[in-house]
């Protein structure tokens, strides 16, 4: 027994030495402050245009693999129940929609399915005439058949996708009228309509039902109740859809995962990777597909998406050449671990700003923090400037409320609270919390100021800003105790409103709507007001924009809103994240987006002599 | 006729076996600075004063501390922000204060001086949120040789009394007990405790040692077992029982101080075990809670530094292996020195 200890660590402190002593000497002395070692910054200012990060020196050609690293893997790859945001990245190359984004006026108009659209005066009756020359990766024709079973599939109640579902509450009908035609009619009018039903991804009939199970029931069917309790065939479907077996293509034998997309489905082999081949069929494959980004649908053989949770293992792949991108990585990697003369050489680093903020959320029905002046005074006690700087090296960027930053709903003429402890201490005082028992921590009626503040187990920089919070808010009376959670108990902890402090990452897009995260109606009943914001005033305006088609007048009845949330802080809106990414520089045409994630690898094509190479 | 050597006591005897190997006592003197750290670790790194003359008036900082902590005292009014390093610009002449060696706490962050590497003023540097690294390995040694003691008096004592129970009467308490010892040690240890762990609601060391504690006793058990059985029938024992003793006095003051010494030599082996899973644990993130710093938390919070930060490796990583290895060496020593048949 003691031997084998001994000589356990006797290697243990070999490894310790030479790692350190070995790999130090490939440190580049000097740190660059620009230029080279820290790589390109994409800030996408307010024209939102795209952003080319390698040389335009060569003629884009098609070809090549490219290996990709993401941190989670999905638990499935049916679109429509899946709740990761890792299997709507992955089956966005498979699936497509009838419309996306115009990555030139980043309106949403630019034709996919769809050839044409009109919507009509009343503004509730949207119609699409489809292209002819679309086909699903089995040869069938893609037609509007395709595009009612889609809509009947997404509002079955009891197909497994209702964090979906709920957006598509006012569709009450649609039709098919010849088969390339479809129209669909919502009960009232809604800003995002056009994104929600030209942007649901369109699965293959044929595929999910051969027996024509829906065929019976309309769109209103499946709305009301009565049918959808009496009819088994609706259930039976249901079931079906849920388990299908192209939901979960996993192993050597799996069923290919039939789509209509410019990538096929190849393989997903569970804990490892996910690939994807080039569709040689694609209706884009000859025509031009994204205007200003892409002339193909499609320049790359083969995409293999690898899954690695750790960022110190990912790293280390793309440094071994295990991996061709990395996407996102620690900041700390991106500043100290990769300026070494190797590194910069082989790869080009690149930061993008992506529509994701990071906050801090009060639970607002906490007797500590249910009065707006100690909120303030929480926001004016957390040195964010010094966060942002130090911790995660400046790649955040300020952010006073929950729109994006280069959007039109930002509201521009708020201040940031400053970060002002004096003024903070003042706050809390008159809002009745003063130390009366003498025990060094502030009391009112009775409950001391101490409260639990949840971070995520994985979550580097939430575990800082919590030890930074620990230290600075005891030295002003106030106690914070840290609790670390794995996040499937984070998450159902955060439904059941069972926390008093959270801090986390809400994705956005271009343009959002508030409703969801800010209307009282959404408070409880795992709604995702969480925090319990009430506002009778922003209810209102959340309720009266959602109708209002005027953009100028919705933007102003939003600036408003961003007023109130500024004065009553339910959260301390933290920073917009720039993800700071790597890749290897034989790879052209990386451009990047303002819509999440980044990049699209339409664009992406591998110079070199590598054309076809294997994995 | 042989001249009779003066006769020696048991652990007269024993010292001096020990003492012949010079390893062990260089070991055991390495264990008494630990212990020496481990006591006084609030007076060798703090960012409070031991004394300090304030406005007039002597104040004694770190003991205050130990007041509030543990007897419910409150702060004088002025150190309520407990900042007695920026009280300094409001001393008057004659003020002064005698701060720790390190003068700095382990939760005390300054971003200014983040991954520092080592220096004068941090003499094993500073971490990504400008934490003097000595100062968190003085507090951690606290952590890791408290776990170390701890959770191996728990698993002894659980051991003890059912080894001692199984093997005093035999028959089908021995069963029981011997059936118990072989469903505890077919879980691999490491699984076990993580899976505890992981429903555990809050994390706190006092969980990992009760756990370690819990798991960590078959061992003690079964050479308890074996050490009763040798001796249960010998005349002491025989004569115990014929004088009617109750078996709760024959098992512990008569056999069980027969029985211990194999047991002392694994507890100090134990005690090194424990350590190191406490450390791997911290490392996976299983262990302490984010704010306490443990051996192990440091090394597992500078993975992601290396190569540049090799100073949050070494060092924490040297910790480990200088105390597991003094303990496995004085567990080593002390039980040559109790083997008679090595005796010379």
């Amino acid at each position: 027994m003691k031997k084998s200890f001994l000589i356990q660590f006797s290697i243990l402190l070999l490894l310790i030495i030479f790692t350190n002593s070995g790999i130090r000497s490939l440190v580049t002395p000097e740190k660059s402050e620009a230029g080279d070692g820290n790589g390109i910054r994409v800030d996408l200012t307010e024209d939102v245009s795209i952003f080319d990060s390698s040389p335009m020196d060569l003629e884009p050609r098609q070809g090549g693999t490219l290996v990709v690293a993401v941190s989670a893997e999905p638990e499935n790859l049916n679109y429509y129940t899946s709740t990761s945001a890792a299997a709507t990245r992955f089956l966005d190359y498979i699936y497509e929609p009838l419309l996306d984004y115009n990555y030139e006026t980043w309106t949403f108009e630019r034709p996919i399915i769809a050839e044409e659209f009109n919507i009509s005066e009343d503004g509730k009756t949207f119609t699409f005439k489809l292209r002819e020359n679309c086909y699903w990766h089995d040869g069938q024709p893609l037609t509007a058949i395709d595009i009612l079973f889609s809509f009947k599939a997404l509002l079955n109640p009891f197909v497994d996708d209702a964090p979906l579902r709920s957006s598509y509450s006012k569709v009450i009908e649609a039709h098919i009228e010849g088969p390339y035609f479809f129209s669909i009619t919502t009960s009232d009018t809604y800003f995002r309509n056009l994104e929600l039903l030209g942007g649901l991804a369109i699965m293959p009939k044929h595929i999910w039902d051969p027996k024509g199970l829906m065929d019976r029931f309309s769109i209103a069917d499946l709305q009301n109740p009565s049918v959808t309790r009496e009819e088994a065939s609706v259930r039976e479907f249901a079931e079906a859809f849920n388990t299908h077996a192209q939901g979960r293509p996993v192993g050597d034998d799996a069923e290919q995962i039939i789509g209509s997309g410019p990538y096929k489905f190849e393989k997903w082999v569970t804990g490892d990777y996910m690939s994807l081949i080039r569709n040689d069929n694609y209706w884009a494959d000859n025509h031009p597909y994204i205007e200003g980004f892409s002339d193909k649908g499609a320049y790359l053989d083969r995409i293999v998406i690898k899954s690695i949770t750790d960022p110190t293992a990912m790293l280390t792949a793309l440094k071994s050449g295990e991996l061709d991108f990395l996407p996102r990585m620690r900041a700390v990697q991106y500043f100290e671990q990769t300026n070494t003369a190797d590194f910069v050489e082989k790869f080009q680093k690149v930061s993008y700003v992506v529509p994701a903020y990071s906050y801090i959320g009060w639970n607002n029905d906490k007797p500590y923090f249910s009065d707006k002046r100690v909120r303030q005074a929480m926001t004016m006690l957390i040195n964010l400037e010094a966060f942002n700087k130090y911790v995660i090296y400046g790649m955040g960027i300020p952010t006073i409320g929950p729109f994006y930053i280069y959007g039109d709903q930002y509201n521009h003429n708020i201040e940031p609270w400053p970060y002002d402890p004096i003024r903070a201490v003042e706050l809390i005082e008159e809002a009745g919390w003063v130390d009366t028992d003498g025990d060094g921590l502030r009391d009112k009626d009775g409950i001391p100021f101490s409260f639990t503040f949840s971070i995520s187990a994985g979550s580097k920089n939430s575990k800082y800003l919590s030890l930074m919070m620990k230290e600075d808010l005891r030295k002003v009376g106030i106690e914070v105790n840290i609790r670390q959670l794995e996040w499937s108990v984070y998450v159902e902890n955060l439904r059941d409103r069972q926390f008093d402090v959270v801090s986390l990452l809400w994705i956005g897009g271009l343009e959002t709507d508030p409703y969801q995260i800010w209307h009282s109606d959404n408070i409880g009943d795992r709604g995702s007001n969480y925090i319990g914001f009430r506002n009778a005033e922003a209810d209102s305006l959340l309720i009266a924009a959602q109708s209002e088609m005027d953009k100028t007048k919705r933007n102003a009845l939003y600036y408003r809103f961003q007023e109130i949330l500024h004065e009553e802080q339910p959260y301390t809106f933290m920073h917009y994240q720039r993800d700071p990414g790597a890749y290897l520089k034989e790879f052209r045409g990386a451009k990047w987006i303002p819509i999440r994630p980044g990049y699209k690898f339409y664009s992406w094509w591998r110079a070199g002599a590598v054309q076809g190479a294997p994995l | 006729m042989n001249q009779m050597a003066p006769a020696r006591t048991y652990s007269q005897i024993v010292s001096s076996q020990f003492k012949r190997n010079r390893l062990a006592v260089l070991s055991l003197n390495v264990i008494f600075v630990l212990l020496f750290i481990f006591i006084f670790a609030d007076f060798l790194a703090n960012d409070k004063p031991i004394v300090m003359r304030y406005k007039g008036e002597t104040y004694f900082p770190v003991f205050r501390e130990y007041g509030v902590n543990m007897l419910g005292w409150n702060w004088q009014d002025e150190f309520k922000t407990q900042q007695f390093k920026i009280l300094e610009s409001r001393y008057e002449p004659g003020d002064w204060a005698i701060y720790p060696v390190i003068p700095y706490s382990p939760n005390e962050y300054n971003l200014e001086v983040k991954l520092q590497p080592p220096g004068l003023v941090h003499l094993f540097g500073t971490d990504e949120l400008g934490r003097d690294v000595l100062s968190q390995m003085i507090h951690g040694a606290r952590v890791s040789l408290l776990v170390g003691f701890v959770a191996v008096a728990i698993y002894v004592a659980i051991g003890i009394l059912l080894g001692a129970l199984a093997g005093f009467y035999g028959g089908v308490i021995d069963i029981i007990i011997q059936r118990l010892i072989e469903i505890m040690i077919t879980f691999p240890r490491m699984f076990l405790i993580i899976t505890i762990v992981a429903v555990m609601e809050t994390q706190s060391i006092i969980n990992i040692m009760i756990i370690l504690g819990l798991t960590g006793w078959t061992g003690v058990a079964r050479f308890t077992r074996a050490e009763f059985l040798k001796v249960k029938n010998e005349d002491y024992v025989v004569a115990a029982k014929a004088l009617g003793y109750k078996d709760f006095r024959t098992i512990f003051r008569h056999v069980l101080p027969n029985t211990l010494t194999p047991v002392l030599v694994t507890a100090t082996f134990g005690v090194a075990a424990a350590i190191l899973i406490e450390s791997g644990l911290s490392f996976l993130g299983f262990g302490a809670p984010p704010e306490q710093a443990t051996w192990g938390s440091l090394l597992s919070s500078a993975r992601d530094m290396l190569p540049s930060g090799w100073w949050l490796t070494t060092f924490p990583g040297l910790a480990i292996f200088i105390t597991v290895t003094v303990y496995n060496l004085v567990g080593e020593g002390l039980r040559d020195a109790l083997d008679p048949r090595l005796k010379q």
